[in-house]
């Protein structure tokens, strides 16, 4: 269902599942793209590994990327006002994530849901958690 | 064992750092982009109402992350986490002004130890002195014993 103003979203509502693209070409774009590409910890599986992780990273802030990504494809008049990302695990580039959010506040006066967000890999592990607070129109 | 109080009352809400900053709109592009992001208010820079995704503020760095007389804590500081308020939209290539302070200073306890959670906060305002975001930072240091 396509989520146009406050009144099409329902409390408790999980929202459509995002799988965003973690290959590591992306990633090495997304990481070049803030100034994090020096050093190869986010852009290559190989220095990433030199330095005694288990591959090449995906930036925590590219999560709240996903995140927002997904927020706008499931009602894209929301405006994002608040994003709380928690790093709980490191996101390995080229490994699948899972983005999913639930509602779990609607306030239909002002317009604003709140959504529990995590960002887990293949094994249901989760690597990312947080809120987000989104504006909807009211009518 | 660090006194969390004490770093509190001589540390917390004092600004330590000011920066300027413009985004760039290609490179908003581009992490929009490699984010997923399908709106296009956020990947074309022709759009009356272009903007900066969060995580691109959330990128944003100071010119220290702490306070200059801020002491060592004695074990390694990690990436906990970022948190971005949009208050208004950051419009890539206009000049915005990045003023950060520390915001909280706290404490978790485990099997493995004590955590020790500093948040950095920038307040981040645009041209005409609006403020127009706020991106916390949540380092995380793992206290050696003998710190």
């Amino acid at each position: 269902m396509s989520i146009k103003t406050i009144a099409d979203v329902e409390f408790g509502v999980e929202l459509p599942t995002f799988d965003p693209d973690t290959s590591l070409a992306t990633v090495s774009a997304f990481a070049e793209a803030v100034g994090w590409g020096r050093g190869g910890r986010f852009t290559s599986h190989e220095k990433a590994k030199k330095e005694g992780l288990p591959g090449a990273l995906v930036p925590g802030i590219m999560g709240m990327g996903f995140l927002t990504s997904m927020i706008h494809r499931w009602a894209p008049t929301a405006r994002v006002t608040y994003v709380d990302t928690v790093f709980r695990a490191p996101m390995i580039a080229d490994q699948v994530a899972h983005i999913g959010a639930v509602v779990t506040d609607v306030d239909e006066e002002t317009g604003t849901v709140e959504l529990d967000v995590t960002i887990k890999n293949d094994k249901d592990e989760t690597r990312v958690f947080g809120t987000a607070k989104v504006v909807l129109p009211v009518a | 064992m660090v006194d969390i109080e004490d770093l509190k009352s001589k540390f917390l809400n004092l600004e330590y750092d000011t920066k300027t900053f413009e985004l760039d709109p290609q490179r908003a592009i581009a992490i929009a982009k490699a984010s997923g992001e399908i709106l296009p208010q956020f990947t074309d820079p022709e759009h009356a109402e272009f903007e900066a995704v969060p995580a691109m503020v959330a990128s944003l760095a100071s010119g220290r992350r702490l306070p200059i007389d801020f002491p060592s804590l004695g074990g390694i500081a990690m990436d906990g986490g970022k948190a971005v308020t949009s208050l208004k939209a950051i419009r890539p290539g206009t000049p915005l002004t990045g003023r950060t302070h520390l915001h909280d200073i706290y404490d978790k306890s485990g099997r493995s130890g004590r955590m020790i959670f500093l948040v950095a906060r920038m307040e981040i305002f645009n041209e005409g002195g609006e403020h127009v975001a706020t991106s916390d930072s949540r380092m995380v240091i793992r206290e050696k014993p003998d710190a």
